[in-house]
């Protein structure tokens, strides 16, 4: 396992895991509060990838559009039916909203899809690439690939559209915007949209090596949650570099014994390094970082919400 | 393109069936639910309609497993002896205890209750095993964990081997064919997961034979590339591994990818036809895998009968639980045939009677292990349906 | 008969309901029935716990569900594997998640809402790790069977019926318990601590503590539930562990009602007893729960016991009890200026003690080179300044001048980054706002904080000797201690000149009046030095001479007052010196009329010459 070829794992996983955590954020900073089903948004852009599949009989990369469509209207559905009844109500009626909409979510894929695992379809194909000695998989060159496209259409839509400069005046301050005449509903119902659209891209990228179930979601949930955390609560950039930072814990702590093959004969190396052990560090660490560094990791630029 | 043959080909029944078929899915759903709710009506009075409640895990991380448990219980049901009108409906048990106690309590609340087709999850069956024993109620399942046919409890009939029995053919396989010295054993954190490690353990142990690396992983680990690439490190000569459906694919995935060719003999994840699916054949090239029974590899006219009509009801293929929770219901059905229309006859016909099922003839061992019988099942890399390569029967013995 | 109508809200029926339940359906229920039952009644004691971290102190902790699971496995093992029984490792298996959660509150407890959230996801998640991983003592994911049934005093319980009487016999003692906690002068600090723990810790209650008594409240009766639970269930699964234990908790408390004692116990009947009502649905039983979340939070706000009270029309009674018949001394009933006036000497008479006087015009607080910066911004820059007891010290400077922050450096909000604090000689910089007020530091803020649910008067109660208001005291003292101070509040209503207003909620009252009332509530701390941020604000000409004539009393009576305003007209005969900042620097100091002439004064603030 060379370490060129872990990073590109690294960064694949890291992309796709940023996509979830850039959906968080956005919706944290134009409502306050956490959306809790936003892991369930994954799993549903899998299924809803797995389900396109079947019927259009293409790639991934051509059944992408469609699958962000949908996942934007889905994530209208999941606005006007969780956040919006709540808007004047503190950020926990959101957080346990948006924890009914996960169960909601979770139980109707697994009326309609079963329980056991399935794939969604590769980017491009299955395979593997060679360049410059560093050998990799088509899906992951492909999944880092298109989320960075992702990004930066997002960061464009964010800095050059009249839409995108009035939903950061909405994350912003949410009275100012209001005050001068900007629609701040529909600009939150938009940031559901491009949030669902996110995770659904994020399920897509991430169920065709990894699979979904209807309880995948979960796992995902956590790591944005996490991401955002380490990253600075609110802070877009931090996002994307705190799920890197997740995605290369993620990879690197459990083949640390590899890399350092000096680890390998110390006492109980299994255990220390085994997966399980991974996550508890990886809480630990987390813990530690909230009770040391409330703002993250990542400077002052956050700005810190209650 | 490459991308939907990956979905697609071999699979292609099962999926479209599963998905584009989702009208008629649906429609067997909605009429087996029709039929779940009144039960379905009971046309002569004088011939006997026993109540088998089916209480079995449909969501949570066993919802895969109990589907396949509840399939081949309704099955049964559906088609049952002549004369027989059976009565049933099936509680979704989750995978708490206490969800099972209170759909095993509630069904015998309901009214007489003939024989409890019961949940695959051990902690659920622990659960379970006092009370149907205070209402001598008989409970048929699927469950391998070791427990719970030693706490001396009459009630209890497990229609699949137990973890020793295909833990043991597991091991006892691995040797013969691949003289395995220095296994790598990778198990699940789950109660599936750690009940098999342990017997896989023992099974090495009787043979003299200690493994040279252990991971635990978590149902949530994606990436299994540092665990192989660890297990290689350690000089391990072989992979042995006690995996849910899902995380054997991956697995297996990550072997192709890393070129990695040890032996690989699976657990019984590997032949749920929704794990195998996942994978392309040239994935499973070489790999094998331990289970009760492989109805979808046809062996004998039963079973390709069994098979035919499973795929026809349910649109997806059998594993070893759907064919052994089938057999079971059977034997219980067929008792209930011959006359043993109450809980305490079908008891005792269980206890002492012996049956010809689809996959192997049941017997207890007088604790309630029926079956003592596992197959080791292999791909060769050219299609998705495995072969029987060794049939392992072992005495019939408390 | 009323004074329990008012006190329960929709406790009495619900006990009533209870009592003909037990009597009349409890015998003949099948055993299905009971079980359910009974594991209602041990999530209800889970709810009752909760009530108390996510209602009380409003912190929305997700570790309910791990502190229940740890009081399992610890009842658990020591059943199996020890032959303890249940009653005899109830000091264990409730001590442990208690020491598990002070433990925990050291770091996390401090944290904001979505922080704690997660912080305390992510130490469920290591337990359960943790419980699934350590089979040698766990029994791992397989967990441990053959948990003996509940016991007392070394007699098995063995039949349902004497189960399920236990386990509601230990709900009924928790629910009086917890109401006994919340529903005296505890609750209002709780009420002041989670809508304005600024204000809160103005008046010396020391927020953390607070929080930390709740959430060990919580988790001591989470472990009490785990415990009851894996006897009631004879398995012990790491499943008691898991998330879904805790969704249910969440939904319990939210459907029920957070803030509410009857709110725990009717969410946990209706929450457990959902799947059977809803047997109709099947399969579909999880989505429809998900559904009914989802529309109780969105269609409910306060949950059923909420919503039945107010559909009974009891929310008044509730908010505002203070001026129910017989629970106030009449002389403190709210009533017109002339029926006051009567009563007046002997009020006034009664405030006396309140106000801490103290002899001399000492020096009483003095500030020395006083700095604080936020980020590029020097707020305030080597500020000197002294307030005598018995004397009023006007503040004034433009917006933005630092007056405010001043206030907050001195009442500890914000330390100072330079300079001295010094209370009669002692140096109070760095200490906690709570400490700074137990030393007699009272203020009010710009925009009155005051908890929008009570009453007025709670309000003010809830400052008299919030500084040693606990668990203990409030279980010892109960509802006594809370008819005691409400009369000493209605008092200090009354000095304020808002005592007609005692029994609304103060959520809304007018501006000008919820500034009195936190005066009186300042007040009621018994303070030494009073800080007053712009008091006059809201109130007309007439109102705000009557204000001034009432602070001018609190300062005869030895109080030294430090007033921010604004207002000329009213600040320049009230105060007996003032000091202008302007850019965090003090530019002018003396008497009113000298700092209303000088000239920088002018200059800065003023714009133009008074009037």
């Amino acid at each position: 396992m060379a370490i060129a070829q872990l990073l590109v794992e690294v960064l694949a996983l890291g992309a796709a895991y940023a996509l979830v955590a850039l959906g968080f954020v956005l919706i944290l900073n134009a409502t306050g509060a956490v959306n809790f089903a936003q892991g369930d948004l994954v799993m549903a852009g899998g299924f809803g990838a797995v389900l396109l599949a079947d019927r259009l009989h293409v790639s991934g990369l051509v059944l992408l559009p469609a699958l962000l469509a949908g996942m934007a209207v889905l994530g209208v559905v999941v606005a006007l039916a969780a956040y919006m009844p709540l808007r004047r109500r503190p950020p926990e009626a959101v957080f346990i909203s948006t924890i009914a909409v996960g169960i909601i979510l979770q139980n109707v894929a697994n009326r309609l899809f079963g329980a056991e695992p399935v794939a969604t379809p590769p980017l491009f194909g299955a395979g593997r690439v060679r360049f410059a000695g560093v050998d990799a998989s088509v899906q992951s060159v492909a999944i880092i690939g298109v989320a960075a496209l992702l990004i930066a259409a997002l960061y464009t839509l964010f800095t050059h559209t009249q839409f995108g400069r009035r939903l950061r005046a909405t994350a912003y301050d949410r009275d100012m915007a209001m005050a001068i005449g900007i629609p701040v509903d529909r600009m939150i119902a938009g940031t559901f949209a491009v949030a669902a659209a996110l995770a659904g891209a994020a399920g897509l990228l991430l169920s065709n090596t990894f699979f979904v179930t209807p309880s995948s979601g979960s796992d995902y949930m956590i790591k944005a949650y996490i991401a955002v955390v380490i990253g600075g609560w609110g802070s877009i950039r931090g996002a994307v570099a705190g799920a890197l930072l997740i995605a290369a814990f993620e990879v690197l702590y459990p083949s640390l014994p590899l890399l350092v093959p000096a680890l390998l004969w110390m006492p109980s190396s299994d255990a220390v390094f085994s997966q399980t052990t991974s996550t508890i560090v990886l809480d630990v660490a987390v813990l530690l970082i909230l009770v040391v560094r409330p703002q993250g990791l990542f400077g002052e630029a956050a700005r810190q919400r209650p | 393109m490459q991308g939907d043959r990956r979905l697609g080909s071999p699979k292609k029944g099962l999926t479209n069936a599963h998905h584009a078929g989702g009208l008629g899915y649906l429609f067997g759903m909605a009429f087996a639910t029709l039929v779940l709710f009144g039960g379905l009506p009971v046309a002569h009075t004088a011939e006997p309609a026993p109540d088998v409640p089916v209480l079995v895990p449909i969501t949570g991380f066993l919802a895969a497993e109990g589907s396949s448990q509840r399939n081949g219980a309704l099955l049964a049901l559906q088609n049952p002896p002549a004369g027989v009108h059976p009565r049933f409906a099936v509680t979704d048990t989750g995978t708490s205890p206490e969800g099972a106690v209170n759909a095993l309590e509630r069904a015998l609340s309901d009214g007489e209750v003939t024989v409890v087709v019961a949940s695959m999850l051990g902690t659920q069956m622990l659960a379970m095993l006092p009370i149907a024993q205070a209402q001598k109620v008989p409970l048929i399942t699927m469950s391998g964990t070791a427990d719970i046919t030693r706490k001396g409890n009459p009630y209890i009939f497990r229609f699949f081997p137990a973890d020793s029995v295909v833990k043991g053919a597991q091991v006892k396989y691995a040797i013969e064919a691949h003289h395995i010295q220095k296994p790598a054993v990778i198990y699940q954190t789950t109660a599936y997961g750690q009940s098999g490690h342990a017997e896989i353990l023992t099974a090495l142990a009787a043979a003299g034979i200690k493994p040279v690396y252990e991971d635990a992983l978590d149902v949530g680990v994606k990436d299994m590339r540092p665990v192989i690439a660890k297990a290689v490190a350690s000089g391990a000569d072989s992979l042995l591994l006690q995996l849910h459906g899902g995380p054997t694919a991956l697995f297996l995935k990550a072997v192709a990818a890393m070129d990695v060719h040890l032996p690989i003999v699976a657990g019984s994840g590997l032949s749920q036809p929704a794990t195998v699916a996942l994978l392309e054949p040239a994935e499973l090239k070489g790999v094998c895998g331990e289970t009760g029974s492989s109805p979808i590899s046809g062996e004998t006219p039963a079973a390709r009968d069994f098979l035919a009509r499973y795929r026809d009801a349910f649109h997806t293929d059998p594993d070893g639980f759907a064919l052994g929770q089938y057999d079971a219901t059977m034997m219980a059905l067929e008792a209930v045939a011959k006359g043993a229309t109450s809980a305490e006859a079908v008891t005792k016909a269980l206890a002492t009677g012996s049956y010809q099922g689809v996959a192997m003839t049941y017997k207890s061992n007088g604790h309630g292990d029926m079956a003592h019988s596992a197959v080791i099942v292999c791909f060769d890399g050219t299609s998705r349906v495995p072969a029987v390569v060794r049939h392992y029967d072992f005495p019939i013995s408390p | 008969m009323r004074r329990w109508v008012a006190h329960g809200g929709v406790a009495l029926p619900l006990a009533v309901a209870a009592c003909a339940y037990g009597v009349f359906v409890l015998p003949h229920a099948s055993d299905y029935a009971l079980r359910v039952l009974t594991v209602a009644g041990v999530y209800a004691l889970l709810a009752l716990g909760y009530g108390f971290i996510f209602g009380q102190a409003g912190a929305l902790s997700l570790a309910q569900g791990t502190f229940m699971g740890v009081g399992a496995y610890v009842s658990g093992i020591l059943a199996v594997r020890y032959g303890v029984a249940f009653d005899a490792a109830l000091p264990v298996s409730v001590g442990l998640p208690v020491l598990l959660a002070l433990l925990v509150a050291i770091p996390v407890l401090r944290l904001q809402t979505h922080y704690f959230a997660l912080a305390t996801l992510l130490i469920g998640q290591v337990v359960l790790l943790v419980a699934t991983q350590w089979e040698s003592v766990t029994g791992g994911a397989n967990g441990i069977g053959g948990v003996p049934p509940l016991s007392l005093l070394g007699h098995p319980i063995e039949g349902r019926l004497p189960q399920l009487l236990l386990v509601w016999a230990l709900v009924a003692a928790g629910a009086v318990l917890a109401w006994r906690i919340v529903s005296g002068r505890l609750g209002d600090a709780f009420a002041l601590t989670r809508l304005h723990p600024v204000a809160a810790r103005a008046i010396g209650i020391d927020t953390g503590s607070l929080r930390l008594a709740a959430f060990l409240l919580s988790a001591g009766f989470a472990g009490l539930a785990g415990s009851l639970y894996v006897h009631a269930i004879g398995v012990l699964s790491p499943d008691v562990l898991g998330f879904p234990v805790m969704i249910t908790c969440l939904t319990i408390a939210v459907v029920g009602s957070r803030l509410r004692v009857a709110g725990a116990i009717a969410g946990a009947v209706v929450i457990i007893e959902l799947p059977e009502w809803a047997r109709f649905l099947r399969d579909d039983y999880l989505l429809a729960f998900g559904c009914i979340l989802l529309l109780v939070v969105v269609a409910l706000p306060g949950g059923l016991v909420e919503t039945a009270e107010r559909l009974l029309g009891w929310v008044g009674s509730r908010a505002v009890p203070s001026v129910m018949a017989g629970r106030v001394p009449a002389i403190f009933a709210p009533a017109d200026e002339a029926r006051m006036a009567g009563t007046r000497p002997a009020m006034t008479e009664g405030v006396g003690p309140f106000i801490a006087a103290r002899a001399g015009d000492a020096d009483l607080l003095t500030l020395v080179g006083v700095s604080r910066r936020f980020g590029g911004v020097l707020a305030l820059d080597d500020v000197a300044l002294t307030v005598r007891s018995g004397a009023v010290l006007g503040l004034i400077g433009p917006n933005g001048s630092g007056k405010t922050t001043l206030l907050n450096v001195v009442t500890g909000i914000f330390p100072a980054d330079a300079g001295r604090v010094r209370l009669g000689g002692r140096d109070i910089a760095g200490r906690a706002p709570h400490a700074i007020a137990r030393l007699g530091v009272a203020r009010t803020f710009q925009t009155a904080a005051l908890a929008a649910e009570l009453s007025a008067l709670d309000n003010v109660a809830v400052a008299r000797g919030a500084a040693r208001l606990g668990v203990g005291s409030a279980l010892r003292a109960g509802r006594r201690d809370r008819a005691v101070v409400r009369g000493e509040a209605m008092a200090l209503l009354e000095r304020m000149g808002a005592g007609a207003y005692a029994a609304e909620a103060a959520g809304t009252l007018p501006p000008g009046i919820a500034r009195l009332v936190e005066i009186a509530r300042a007040l009621a701390t018994e303070p030494r030095l009073l800080l007053l941020d712009e008091p006059a604000a809201g109130l007309n000409e007439t109102e705000q001479a009557d204000l001034g004539r009432r602070l001018r009393g609190i300062a005869e009576d030895g109080v030294g007052l430090l007033v921010i305003e604004h207002n000329m007209p009213f600040l320049v005969p009230l105060a007996d010196r003032m000091v202008c900042l302007d850019q965090g620097r003090v530019i002018a100091e003396g008497t009113p009329a000298a700092v209303q002439s000088d000239p920088r004064v002018i200059e800065a603030y003023l714009g133009t010459p008074p009037p």
